[in-house]
């Protein structure tokens, strides 16, 4: 985002002060209302974040997945970079994870899943299916994510990709059917051609006589 | 709606015909009683090669492949690919078509001999071509019997051979005799045997495979005269033995690999039947078009593909006769068979 014109100035690059998220960013945060104010909304996301490293898969409502998503991206990868001996690291670790074991869980756990040469993004978002609104319960019906960290223990939530290659039945069929269509094709042309040539040697003779007569 | 055209099928039989003679002079009331025959000589040849094994021996197969590569211990000259694929995995065995033991097709229902290399195909493996052939070679061995099944015993109906199964000629087919020498079916009974074939298909009966001496081939199939001239030339080529496939009540000579269950045919059409000759008897060619199980196709594409299934499929025909003997499944003799019919 900021790139070229604060390096001219002589400033140093933030992506090496700061981890460079590789998911998606609102240009405004999502308030997530809440009777504490902004305290409550910061309390909501370390509650989503604290239960994604615990649990590593989660279903819930888009807006808090996704504005949860970015602290949780920016928590792994700073602990990365930073390592448990580095004390503001440490604090900040012990301030998003409500449970102390979980902070445990991030440096000895999860860091070390990921290559060294690997810079996010850290967590994969599903869209999952939305409750059919009834009248009891009209105001769920809001878009719901599953939220993942990568490289879980759990199976795949989709299926694997299935081989699409030239070989498969239907495919060499109608392989099969187009080369024939197109040599019919040809023939035919060819044949055309030969009969237009013979035409004309016909009108050619035909002029003859008629010349000679 | 399917009896419905069954009956304008009917329509075209014809009484008094070869056939009817040829089961009365072998002892038998009607096709049926034939077939029956057919099914308990091979149910008696099946369970005597059973009992022949005696001690059961163990052997180690190695499986590889998906969830993960596995060490089973199975029966000797018993256990199938297919019991195997029973102990690994119920999605595996639903899906499975072909396996490959040592690197060689191998029947789903065709007892391991010795310890092997097992992997199990199914038609989206990144290697299909092989299941692609099996499936082609069912839909023929198949067709022919919907349509053994589907005349009437008066109309004189043998079938012939099928050939060497060809993905890219557009079609699977079925040479066969009929009394009636000028039959022309209607697209309605056309369609109608289509019908019959995803019915039989529907039925999701194992295809079993057994090796045979030329004895009891012949004693099988002493009713049809081209199976019978065909026999003595492929069991020549072949130690003196004969491969036969069943499905359902339906028993035929093949050479080559089946895929497990008639249930992989999904959608099945017949496009056409055409005047051959062959080996100087007059027949019908049978062909159709048939995909597996979970392949859709949009109905323009499909109409795109029987349209090219019409045309003649000329494998195995005189028209190639320098490639005969390497596309005909059964390479038979050359002498007329019609006259020696009637």
């Amino acid at each position: 985002m900021v790139g070229k014109p604060l390096k001219s100035l002589g400033y140093a690059e933030v992506t090496k002060l700061m981890s460079e998220l590789k998911v998606p960013v609102l240009p405004r945060h999502r308030n997530l209302s809440s009777p504490l104010g902004p305290e409550g909304r910061i309390n909501k996301l370390r509650q989503t974040v604290t239960a994604l490293v615990k649990y590593e898969r989660i279903e819930l409502f888009h807006n808090r997945a996704d504005e949860a998503r970015g602290y949780v991206e920016r928590l792994v990868s700073d602990a990365r970079r930073y390592g448990d001996q580095n004390k503001e690291m440490m604090e900040m670790a012990s301030y998003w994870l409500l449970e102390k074991q979980l902070v445990h869980k991030l440096f000895k756990v999860i860091c070390p899943r990921f290559h060294d040469t690997f810079d996010g993004p850290f967590t994969t978002a599903y869209n999952a299916p939305r409750k059919y609104p009834s009248e009891t319960e009209r105001k769920q019906y809001f878009k719901r994510v599953v939220l993942e960290l990568k490289g879980h223990p759990f199976p795949p939530l989709l299926p694997q990709a299935s081989y699409q290659g030239k070989y498969l039945i239907h495919n060499v069929l109608l392989d099969a059917a187009m080369k024939d269509y197109y040599q019919e094709k040809k023939l035919n042309a060819m044949q055309n051609k030969k009969e237009e040539v013979t035409e004309s040697v016909d009108e050619e003779k035909e002029l003859d006589n008629q010349i000679k007569e | 709606m399917a009896a419905h055209l069954r009956a304008n099928i009917f329509r075209y039989r014809l009484s008094n015909s070869g056939l009817l003679v040829a089961i009365q002079k072998c002892g038998f009331s009607s096709s049926e009683s034939v077939i029956e025959y057919r099914n308990r000589l091979f149910d008696e040849e099946k369970k005597r090669q059973r009992d022949n094994i005696g001690r059961i021996e163990k052997i180690e197969v190695r499986y590889i492949g998906v969830p993960k590569n596995e060490t089973l211990i199975v029966n000797k000259d018993i256990s199938t690919p297919y019991n195997c694929a029973q102990h690994i995995s119920e999605s595996l065995l639903r899906i499975s078509a072909v396996a490959v033991v040592n690197g060689h097709q191998w029947d789903l229902h065709r007892p391991l001999k010795e310890s092997c290399t097992l992997q199990l195909v199914n038609f989206r493996s990144k290697d299909t071509i092989g299941v692609n052939q099996a499936f082609w070679r069912t839909c023929s061995f198949v067709l022919g019997g919907v349509l053994e099944t589907v005349f009437k015993d008066d109309s004189g109906i043998y079938l012939h051979s099928f050939p060497k199964p060809d993905i890219k000629s557009g079609s699977f087919t079925y040479d066969f005799a009929l009394k009636n020498q000028n039959w022309e079916p209607s697209p309605t009974e056309l369609k109608a045997i289509g019908i019959e074939m995803c019915n039989f298909a529907a039925q999701n009966d194992k295809i079993e495979r057994l090796d045979v001496s030329h004895d009891i081939a012949l004693e099988m199939f002493k009713t049809n005269p081209f199976k019978r001239e065909q026999l003595p030339n492929i069991s020549n080529q072949n130690n003196g033995i004969i491969t036969l496939y069943r499905a359902g009540k339906h028993i035929d000579i093949s050479k080559g690999t089946m895929i497990g269950s008639t249930q992989f045919i999904r959608k099945a059409r017949i496009a056409s039947v055409h005047k051959i000759l062959k080996d100087d008897s007059e027949l019908y060619r049978i062909q159709g078009i048939a995909l597996p199980t979970g392949f859709t196709l949009s109905t323009y594409a499909f109409n795109i593909l029987s349209d090219r299934a019409k045309k003649l499929n000329t494998i195995g025909l005189q028209q190639n006769s320098s490639e005969k003997n390497d596309n005909q499944e059964h390479p038979e003799e050359s002498t007329s068979k019609m006259k020696q019919r009637i």
